[in-house]
């Protein structure tokens, strides 16, 4: 056994009377990477948040190079050796990469009062090159990089020579293919150095791939840990996910049926539509139909279905509704679409307000009498999804900023369905979702298909588009590449094949 | 249990308890320093006659702060509105015709605010900053023109000063404001709106005719506060309605108001705040303070409102 370099004791945090851990013990060593897995809510991210100084434990002792270790705030832990990378956006808008890159260390480049920004930006460059990020340079705005850049710009901000111990917390989903490849050399890079890392994913393969150690939490307790000769079995991964949730899942994970008949009713029709990322795009969708659209980030099909609600102009085509226009997001509401976006947090949920408040949004105007909306009807409209999708929570006037990531999308999935749209478009609908979580979600979206619902579903998730999908449509640098039909015999590699 | 109980209520009611807290200090404070005149029946009156028009102001801002917008026009709408009533008024000797003369120009305002806004492209404040300057302008203007220094009205404003109207007058606009806050897809849409604009959109919400709703409400209790304002006063001139913008800012905070909007808006704390400081102002005088220290306690109760309600405890900083 390696040096021990955090030790966490008898850790344990309340919110309120909500218990989050419970009496963790957690030994970090050197040279490994160790993966933390869990359902969402299961303590994961409390007990990094914890270590990395982001909050206070409710009682328990950690050990951080041998000394006793407390930190009060983020930046002191980082000071002291240990970074996290979160699985929110962390960087500052208006400012150029370098600026972002070395915020908080300005001093080290400034004279009287002015900063040296070509010194700055020349560190900038050397700093991106070393993590082979050269595309991006430190002169650049912030503002012209997408999600998946400024990612990898925070993880070049929280790694240097000092770190001791990283900490990834989910970010492999807001990354690409290519910058995930940044991050799993990082990470190497750190092992060979014989540093620690602390890896949290929800994605299954990356964990069993990537990590030397893991530690499976349940409820805020550790319920087992599973070492490098483990990892390698057979049946581990069935083994951990068993200790996840605690029960044993089975094989039906996505829909057990092939049979890929539906209605022959279109609802939603798409017409060679054209627009800045998408090129001469053609489909019908049917009423109880679920059509899968996937393809590598950025080959357009997260465009289609924006321009499906009306929230993305097009240039050329057209998108009809049952023979009809769809406009604006009001009109696409009103004609019956629902739209899932992929960005949780800032589009699909308030987080800043109460579940209630969240899945009667788009209903209110359907409860209604003459302008005048009654409590009651609310709460027992909300109360029924809050049954009907297990949505984990003391009662319905909880803020959605204190659920798990899970319960954040069943609440964005109860937002439809209260409204009854019966078409839904999807556009990843289980990033971020532990896998108990997706079960459930996955035989939702089946039932949704059984009750005569049309599904557009987009998603990076080849296994779930594969798993789910009557229809698969690939595409590739903006188009259509390929269409597939239900089958036992589709495989993922199938599939790339036309997406690459 | 006790303990966590009362940290669940600090938390999660943080802004009532200081809004509730603030004006019963107030009452204390001010009742004992003033030797109990702060509540007799002359001072009672004088305190709800001042409370009248910051009330009725503010339960109208709380629908624009929701949403995390602010108005600054308000004191020069004050100003022109209380002139034009007057005028109007004295002209044509009906005071029914120059309210409504003054509410249209109000929803006229309120269309700016709201639609013309989203159409430019422009946030609300800098509309309501044009808005403003105009009006600051055309009121100076209309006074030189006039050649005195107030107007006063011709018409007998005995019903409407009288106490009781006045707290008529605010029951109504409450009841109806707690009614539309409370209760209808306006109340709720301005609060998502305030909460995460892009998600009520995406909620199949048209924003931007919503937006204008409120503003028309909010316009509606500016008339009505302008014509408060002058029956009280019983006339207007250049500096009528100046410090009210600020003023109501002030109000909203001290009732508890989150000033970046969303969920936790309560009409509760306009009325709770345009008392707290109305009482405030009226106890620091009582109190034997002098007007100038007066504005640097105003100023200190201020500060010390927005570090207790606006400070970011969580901030997440890199490096």
């Amino acid at each position: 056994m390696s040096e021990v370099v955090l030790e966490i004791m008898g850790m344990s945090k309340n919110f309120g009377p909500v218990v989050a851990l419970k009496d963790v013990a957690l030994k970090i060593c050197r040279g490994q990477v160790h993966g933390l897995v869990g359902e969402n809510g299961s303590g994961k991210s409390t007990i990094t948040s914890i270590a990395a100084g982001m909050q206070p434990a409710t009682s328990g002792e950690m050990l951080f190079m041998g000394k006793p270790w407390k930190p009060a705030s983020m930046i002191e832990a980082q000071h002291n050796g240990l970074s996290m990378i979160l699985q929110e956006a962390n960087t500052i808008p208006g400012c150029t990469v370098a600026e972002n890159l070395f915020a908080g260390k300005e001093n080290e480049y400034s004279r009287f009062g002015f900063v040296n920004n070509r010194k700055m930006n020349a560190d900038a460059d050397a700093l991106l090159d070393r993590f082979g990020i050269s595309y991006m340079r430190g002169k650049d705005p912030i503002d012209q990089y997408g999600f998946e850049d400024r990612k990898l710009i925070e993880i070049a901000r929280a790694v240097n020579e000092d770190t001791e111990i990283l900490i990834v917390d989910e970010t492999t989903t807001a990354l690409s293919m290519e910058g995930r490849d940044i991050l799993y050399k990082i990470v190497e890079d750190m092992v060979k150095r014989d540093k620690a890392v602390i890896f949290i994913s929800h994605d299954m393969d990356e964990i069993m791939e990537k990590c030397t150690i893991l530690t499976v939490l349940r409820d805020g307790e550790i319920r087992g840990t599973v070492t490098s000769e483990e990892i390698g079995q057979l049946n581990s991964i069935g083994m951990i996910r068993q200790l996840m949730v605690g029960r044993d899942i089975g094989n039906k994970f996505y829909r057990s049926d092939y049979d890929p008949s539906c209605s022959d009713e279109v609802v939603l029709e798409f017409t060679n539509v054209s627009g800045p990322n998408v090129k001469d795009f053609s489909l019908k969708l049917h009423k109880g139909e679920i059509v899968g659209i996937g393809g590598l980030s950025g080959c357009g099909m997260h465009d289609i279905g924006r321009m499906a609600f009306g929230m993305e102009e097009i240039d050329r085509g057209s998108i009809k509704c049952r023979g009809k226009e769809v406009e604006s997001a009001k009109d696409a509401v009103e004609k019956g679409i629902g739209y899932i976006s992929k960005n949780r947090d800032t589009e699909a949920v308030i987080l800043q307000g109460p579940i209630e408040n969240n899945i009667v949004l788009p209903s209110l105007k359907d409860i209604s009498k003459a302008g005048f909306v009654s409590p009651k009807k609310r709460k027992q409209l909300a109360d029924e999804q809050i049954k009907l999708l297990k949505i984990k929570c003391n009662k319905s006037r909880q803020w959605v900023n204190t659920l798990s990531g899970g319960n954040k999308q069943k609440v964005s999935f109860a937002k439809w369905i209260a409204k009854g749209s019966d078409i839904v478009i999807m556009d990843c609908p289980t990033r971020g979702v532990d896998i108990g979580v997706k079960q459930s979600m996955y035989s939702l979206i089946d039932q949704m298909k059984h009750e005569g619902k049309a599904i557009l579903m987009i998603s990076e998730e080849m296994s779930e588009l594969i798993g789910m999908s009557d229809r698969l449509i690939v595409m590739k640098d903006f188009k259509i590449s390929k269409e597939f039909i239900r089958s036992a015999e589709l495989s993922e590699a199938d599939v790339i094949e036309y997406m690459i | 249990m006790k303990k966590g109980l009362t940290k669940d209520l600090i938390l999660n009611h943080g802004s009532d308890v200081l809004g509730y807290g603030g004006v019963l200090l107030c009452v204390i404070l001010f009742g004992i320093l003033s030797q109990g005149r702060l509540f007799n029946a002359y001072n009672l009156r004088i305190l709800i006659q001042a409370a009248c028009v910051y009330a009725i102001l503010s339960m109208g801002a709380i629908f624009i702060y929701s949403m995390g917008y602010m108005d600054i026009s308000v004191g020069a709408q004050l100003g022109v509105y209380s002139i034009m009533l007057i005028l109007i008024s004295n002209k044509t000797g009906s005071l029914l015709l120059a309210f409504g003369a003054v509410l249209a120009i109000s929803l006229v305002c309120g269309l700016i605010n709201g639609y013309v806004a989203v159409m430019l492209g422009l946030p609300s404040i800098v509309t309501s900053i044009f808005l403003m300057s105009i009006f600051g302008g055309i009121q100076v203007i209309a006074m030189e023109k006039i050649g005195i220094n107030s107007i006063s009205i011709e018409a007998n404003m005995d019903l409407f000063a009288d106490v009781k109207f006045m707290i008529f007058v605010i029951a109504v606009i409450a009841i109806i404001s707690v009614y539309l806050f409370r209760f209808t897809q306006l109340g709720e849409y301005v609060k998502s709106i305030g909460a995460n604009e892009t998600a009520t959109e995406y909620a199949g919400i048209s924003t931007t005719k919503w937006k204008v709703i409120a503003y028309i409400f909010f316009g509606i209790c500016v008339a009505v506060a302008a014509f408060m304002l002058t029956a009280r006063s019983g006339a207007a001139g250049k500096g009528t309605g100046t410090g009210y913008a600020m003023d109501i800012m002030v109000a909203l905070l001290l009732g508890g108001m989150p000033l970046s909007g969303g969920m936790k808006a309560k009409i509760s704390s306009s009325l709770i705040g345009a008392f707290t400081y109305v009482i405030l102002s009226n106890g620091l005088t009582l109190a034997g303070v002098s007007v100038e220290v007066g504005y640097v306690i105003k100023a200190l109760v201020f500060l010390a409102v927005i570090l207790i309600t606006c400070r970011k405890k969580d901030g997440v900083l890199p490096r």
